[in-house]
């Protein structure tokens, strides 16, 4: 799959550089699994991160912090053997597993209907400040109200396609929307579009869907 | 030290955090910046002549080498403890951490492929990964989701198969020479110590859309000299 919507460069830095929070961090992980090109510029953004890591001047540590180290060497060497087997089953939140299940059944509900033609299933709501991530379904030919974007949301394609001033995003493309940018999304005719999506709930919500979106922070 | 750089050696690289933390000017966050950029823009010593190459050690290590893991341990921990400590950590956090980086480093040396990313670029993302954990940990104490030793979300990059690692190492320093002062502060500033782009306009005293245009700008020099990287 070739994708012709990419995360802007400075999201793809803060990416790399581990500074996202953990809702677009996810989406941008996601956006990375099928998209080779935006993994060669992070791979890119890694020697640049090593590179400085090199270059920094070396901290004073505590005496005896090597030896510590070398005492625990082995030790962790045989737990990590016995853990091996049934490590990837404790996931409960945004991790490896849950994405490969989004990627490759991304109908799976449960839905919940918000609002004529829009369904979403929550992914993590932060108790307190931070972004949320929900998966949104909208009917196939779903227009969607005028909005600008706060910037502070990041749309993926799992499924179908929508339309806007930018342009046509299908599976695989990100919508890394700027404070700028003002758009009337239009879902094409066919099949539901599933878009994951990271943003923001504290403000009043204008992002992806505005004004459909506002039941759902009542959720 | 592995290398005979020009910076000298800086013990009170815990200072300058405090003073970064505690007088967050342009000047004095410039400050640190300076120090790296100094080690960047002088001519590098040369020959260079690392006793031995930090993918070897790590390959060492894979086979159990105690040895080359007391030697990755002096190179390394105390450089991932100046990272995470200019990313805000107290000392002793920062060290606790920088252990638990090396530790980890033991386990998967046997998952590192010395075509792929280069050494110091594997090394920066575990240390990178244990820094989200940290901070995620600390944000998650109020929360229900407790998710307890799982992994760090991380898709698994590519290698860059095309050049060596040594030799992707050196083109990175050299292609970094082309930022601009101000490009390079904020890319330091995002790498080494972890701030988020907001973060990074407050301490600067810019606006946010300042910060990400010099981020841009420098995206678009990077991608100048490591074209077939990225």
């Amino acid at each position: 799959m070739t994708q012709t919507h990419h995360p802007l460069d400075d999201t793809l830095i803060a990416f790399a550089s581990g500074t996202l929070d953990e809702a677009r961090h996810f989406v941008i992980a996601a956006h990375l699994h099928s998209c080779a090109k935006c993994r060669q510029t992070v791979a890119m953004l890694h020697e640049v991160g090593g590179a400085l890591l090199e270059s920094a001047n070396p901290a004073e540590l505590s005496v005896g912090a090597l030896d510590r180290a070398l005492a625990k060497i082995e030790p962790q060497v045989k737990d990590n053997q016995q853990r091996s087997a049934g490590v990837s089953d404790t996931a409960t939140s945004l991790d490896e597993t849950l994405l490969q299940d989004l990627l490759s059944a991304p109908g799976k509900g449960p839905w919940n209907w918000v609002a004529p033609g829009v369904h979403v299933r929550s992914l993590l709501r932060p108790a307190g400040k931070g972004a949320r991530v929900f998966l949104l379904k909208a009917a196939p030919g779903l227009g969607l109200p005028n909005h600008t974007h706060t910037g502070t949301e990041l749309t993926l394609v799992l499924q179908g396609a929508f339309s806007h001033a930018a342009g046509r995003f299908s599976p695989g493309d990100l919508d890394d929307a700027d404070e700028t940018d003002e758009h009337t999304p239009l879902v094409e005719p066919g099949q539901s579009c599933i878009c994951l999506v990271a943003m923001d709930g504290q403000l009043k919500l204008r992002g992806l869907l505005g004004l459909v979106m506002q039941p759902f922070v009542r959720i | 030290m592995y290398r005979s750089s020009p910076v000298p050696d800086d013990s009170s690289a815990g200072r300058d955090t405090n003073w970064v933390l505690h007088r967050p000017s342009a000047a004095a966050t410039m400050a640190p910046c300076l120090k790296i950029a100094r080690g960047w823009l002088m001519p590098e010593p040369s020959p260079q002549q690392p006793p031995t190459d930090t993918s070897d050690l790590i390959l060492a290590v894979a086979g159990q080498d105690r040895a080359a893991f007391a030697e990755l341990f002096k190179r390394f921990a105390p450089r991932i403890k100046t990272m995470l400590m200019r990313g805000g950590l107290d000392a002793a956090r920062a060290e606790e951490i920088a252990q638990e980086a090396l530790l980890t480093i033991w386990r998967k040396a046997g998952k590192f492929d010395p075509a792929g990313a280069s050494a110091s670029a594997w090394i920066y993302t575990i240390a990178r990964n244990l820094r989200i954990d940290a901070a995620r940990r600390d944000q998650r104490r109020s929360r229900l989701l407790e998710a307890v030793g799982r992994e760090p979300l991380d898709t698994e990059i590519s290698a860059i198969d095309s050049v060596s690692s040594a030799e992707t190492g050196s083109r990175v320093r050299n292609a970094m020479r082309t930022l601009s002062l101000e490009q390079f502060q904020v890319v330091t500033l995002s790498f080494l110590e972890g701030k988020a782009h907001p973060d990074i306009a407050e301490s600067l005293g810019l606006p946010l859309g300042t910060v990400k245009s010099r981020l841009r700008l420098a995206m678009t020099h990077l991608r100048k000299s490591l074209e077939d990287l990225a």
